[in-house]
């Protein structure tokens, strides 16, 4: 019944008419003229932060933090990915399910176990001086490692999630096929498993980068002031200073980041798509 | 004969199922090995066990007369051709080839040398720098051939090679195998549930039900005489007649393929092995045979017997009706006594 | 060189990392001091009846559940016929109008909840609850019409035909046979947006007001202004509710399915 055009319109309204006034209209409203502020003030406080050090820090520290955590993730989801998709065990379905679940979990609830492990009367400081490797518990609340651990954390399932669905569409003959000719496990997976699932690893590096450099609770949680990345910045000058041209001017650096990210990540998604 | 590879006592289970049970089994070097059988019959985990790819239960599996049961695949220098082709789809067809090679260690200038004679054996020199998605699928299943032979195999395994392949193809791809096997004396071991693919291309045929052998050795020898009911019936022996109507010692059923009756109104001729009263119940034209459905009565209380026959057309006379009287009858060179 | 026993260590160290913080909150929830300290000391019960008395904790629960539930609706109720519009409607922009319904996805959420917070609470005096539905609403629209999209793709749209062919009209031909095929789609979308809502922070961050907050945030909150048990007691008890929720999921349309359906 809906293969007229008009009908297609009229169910397409409703929806369109949220995603505008509320999301697009609001969005670009708040990205180039917060109320208040006009758009040559935003431009102005944009292009201080690009040269200001303090501001810059944080778009590096955002940026490195992003990048070491994609790295970690990769690299562990991988062959939690790769042992799942290749296993005949039937505890593979409740692994799956392990590494699957805290997707469901709140983050919130997530992001506590680590303050619990690094916290001043933490686990950790108590088995690091209980091993007389240190007189004094060392700081390991509100250090890069805390917010890399806890992003860690928080993206892993993502990425196994999406190196799974990769592997998973390889078919497994091509594996018996290499090694019948000769290769080892691991000269299988690199030569063969990896190349061919590379579009699925890209899209997976692509949404944990995406999600290390906006997330927010983690950053605040674990990272706290001596640590701020961009988005715990953000609520700053929203919410604390109220500095909406500054407020703004971190929006839009954080926004076209992400666009920028994602534009990359899908393009070389499908390069390498093409190339199998 | 030398034995390239023996299955001494091996068996496999998957949980309670038995793929294969017992298997005793010598491949002979240098000539082609057919595992044939329905599907379910043990054939493929025979085959990816001497491959590699499963590990048998019990029992030892020797290749070039090493024990090799416990040895990865990629330790035994087999070439497989998967029934998939399972050619790396990122990479081109010499790189398909010369992937094995390069494992090798196989210098650069070898290699390609190696790798254009593979495929020239294969008759597709011309199409080296393509992806394998690009090539028609009778093209595929060439150059998965060419990737199994360039590493020099002690042994070439093809698991059901020519399924995919539509008919006319496949014929042709018979006869292909045969002469790559004869032009390089490898050791050649197919699996199919062909049993004309079986019969055109093997030297030695494996006859296979329910993970165990029901008979083995050359066409010649197997197709004129089924050991038993099962492999009379996988080779298209279609009549099963009680002994008791015919007079014979030691066997319990007679088996005669259809083309192998003779049908006629009144005697049967002289010297026939089996002559049974029938009648006519149905006819199917193919062309220039009759194909009838006859039923022989066997006695008091008993169900007919149906028999199928495949004669040729006679036009010096009417065409057989459902209804008519005849004689069925076989000579004894036609007629294969079975003890089950 | 053997694979497996890099792979299988760092996949050990992959589920340390996801899941033993988890297990340390648990853990901690049942001490009988008053610091989240580790190994906790004795044992008791005495944190969840205080988690379960707090009145701002009941308060964002009642807030969370009654916001997740109507956003899931709104996005529910708009994002189906946008998909069933998208995907047999001939209409002109598609793939850009597709975009605009997942850029959601893409956009920082704490940039989608900064422009609402200005927009309708500041300039058009709107309540917290207002604009929280429609930034969560948005939100989960991406889940509404990818997911119910996935499911129409797969029916195969010979089935209308033939329901029209045996005298059905055409509207219920849809209700008898397209809408039946998309309940599972429909249904992992309303499962996976009452939770994305549920537990969202970043969006909710900026439109709280002192009536209506919701729980992730004021749990936040609450850790900002003491570090005791309470938390982790309240954490547990929605590890035990998300827990119950994935295993009916599991059970009813498999939820490591659902996530297939979005990546």
């Amino acid at each position: 019944m809906f293969h007229r055009p008009r009908a297609g319109a009229l169910l397409l309204f409703p929806g369109l008419l949220l995603m505008v006034l509320g999301f697009a209209v609001p969005s670009a409203a708040m990205l180039f003229a917060p109320p208040g502020v006009s758009p040559s003030d935003v431009f102005t406080r944009l292009t201080k932060m690009l040269t200001d050090g303090y501001d810059l820090q944080i778009i590096g520290r955002t940026l490195t933090l992003g990048l070491i955590v994609t790295v970690v993730c990769v690299v562990i989801a991988f062959p939690i990915a790769s042992l799942l998709a290749r296993s005949t065990s039937r505890w593979a379905g409740l692994w799956l399910a392990l590494a699957v679940f805290p997707l469901l979990l709140s983050n919130v609830v997530r992001s506590f176990g680590w303050l619990v492990i690094l916290g001043s009367n933490g686990v950790m400081g108590k088995i690091i001086t209980g091993l007389g490797l240190a007189q004094q518990a060392p700081q390991l609340l509100y250090t890069p490692l805390a917010v890399v651990l806890g992003l860690v954390q928080l993206f892993l399932p993502l990425a196994v999630v999406s190196c799974y669905s990769a592997v998973a569409q390889v078919d497994r003959g091509l594996d018996d096929a290499a090694r019948g000719l000769g290769a080892s496990r691991l000269r299988t997976l690199w030569t063969v498993v990896v190349p061919l699932s590379l579009p699925g690893i890209v899209v997976a590096a692509t949404l944990v980068f995406a999600g290390s450099i906006t997330a927010y609770t983690t950053p605040y949680l674990l990272g706290g002031s001596s640590q701020r990345m961009l988005a715990t910045q953000l609520f700053v000058h929203a919410n604390v200073t109220v500095d909406w041209a500054a407020a703004s001017a971190t929006a839009l650096v954080m926004t076209v980041l992400v666009f920028a990210l994602s534009g990359i990540g899908s393009a070389v998604a499908r390069a390498k798509g093409r190339v199998a | 004969m030398t034995a390239a590879a023996q299955f001494i006592d091996v068996s496999r289970t998957f949980g309670d199922f038995t793929a294969v049970g017992s298997l005793n089994l010598d491949i002979p070097e240098g000539r082609i090995t057919t595992l044939l059988g329905p599907s379910g019959c043990g054939k493929t985990t025979t085959l990816r066990m001497l491959a590699g790819y499963t590990a048998p239960s019990s029992g030892t599996i020797r290749i070039a007369g090493e024990d090799a049961t416990r040895l990865p695949p990629e330790k035994r220098n087999l070439g497989m051709v998967f029934q998939s082709y399972a050619l790396f789809p990122h990479m081109s067809v010499a790189d398909n080839v010369g992937y094995g090679l390069k494992l090798r260690r196989i210098p650069a200038a070898e290699r390609r040398s190696r790798v254009a004679e593979a495929l020239d054996l294969v008759g597709l020199g011309h199409l080296a720098a393509q992806r394998p998605r690009k090539l028609s699928g009778g093209q595929q299943q060439r150059v998965a051939l060419a990737r199994a032979i360039a590493i020099r195999p002690s042994l070439l395994l093809l698991d059901e090679p020519l399924s995919n392949l539509d008919a006319r193809l496949r014929v042709q791809m018979r006869a292909e195998i045969r002469r790559i096997q004869a032009e390089t004396g490898l050791t050649v071991v197919l699996v199919t549930h062909d049993q004309d693919e079986a019969l055109e291309m093997s030297d030695v045929m494996v006859l296979m039900r329910a993970g165990h052998v029901m008979q083995s050795g050359s066409p010649a020898e197997v197709f004129p005489r089924p050991a038993n009911r099962f492999v009379a019936e996988f080779l298209g022996y279609e009549n099963f007649v009680p002994a008791s109507l015919s007079a014979s010692d030691g066997a319990t059923t007679l088996t005669v393929r259809p083309e192998h009756l003779e049908v006629v109104q009144g005697e049967a001729p002289d010297g026939a092995r089996l002559a049974l009263p029938a009648t006519v119940t149905g006819i199917a034209y193919r062309g220039v045979d009759r194909h009838l459905t006859l039923s022989a009565p066997r006695g008091e209380g008993e169900d007919d017997v149906t028999l199928i026959a495949t004669v040729r057309a006679d036009h010096s006379r009417a065409d057989w009706r459902p209804g008519d009287r005849v004689t069925v009858s076989a000579r004894p060179e036609h007629v294969v006594e079975l003890a089950d | 060189m053997k694979a497996r026993p890099i792979a299988a260590a760092l996949a050990v160290l992959g589920y340390v990392i996801m899941l033993v913080p988890i297990l340390f909150v648990v853990a901690s929830a049942f001490t009988s001091s008053s610091t989240l300290s580790f190994p906790p000391k004795g044992f008791s019960l005495q944190w969840f009846g205080k988690a379960a008395a707090y009145q701002p904790f009941t308060d964002a629960l009642v807030s969370s559940l009654l916001l997740a539930g109507c956003a899931t609706a709104l996005a529910l109720a708009l994002g189906v016929p946008v998909a069933l519009g998208l995907h047999r409607g001939a209409i002109p922009g598609r793939s850009l109008l597709q975009g605009l319904f997942l850029s959601p996805l893409v956009v920082p959420e704490l940039v989608i909840g900064l422009a609402l917070y200005q927009q309708l609470m500041i300039g058009l005096g709107q309540t917290a609850f207002a604009a929280l539905l429609i930034g969560h609403a948005v939100l989960l629209m991406p889940y509404a019409v990818r997911v119910t999209g996935a499911a129409l793709t797969l029916a195969d749209p010979a089935l209308e035909e033939a329901a029209r062919g045996l005298g059905a009209t055409p509207w219920r031909a849809f209700r008898t046979v397209t809408l039946p095929l998309l309940r599972p789609g429909v249904m992992s979308a309303a499962l996976l947006g009452f939770i994305t809502s549920f537990n969202n922070v970043p969006l909710s961050l900026l439109l709280q007001s002192r009536d209506f907050g919701t729980l992730p945030v004021t749990m936040l909150d609450y850790v900002q202004q003491s570090y005791d048990p309470v938390i982790a007691a309240m954490s547990t008890l929605i590890l035990a509710a998300t827990i119950i929720v994935a295993v009916v999921a599991e059970r009813t349309v498999g939820f490591t399915r659902i996530f297939g359906g979005i990546n």
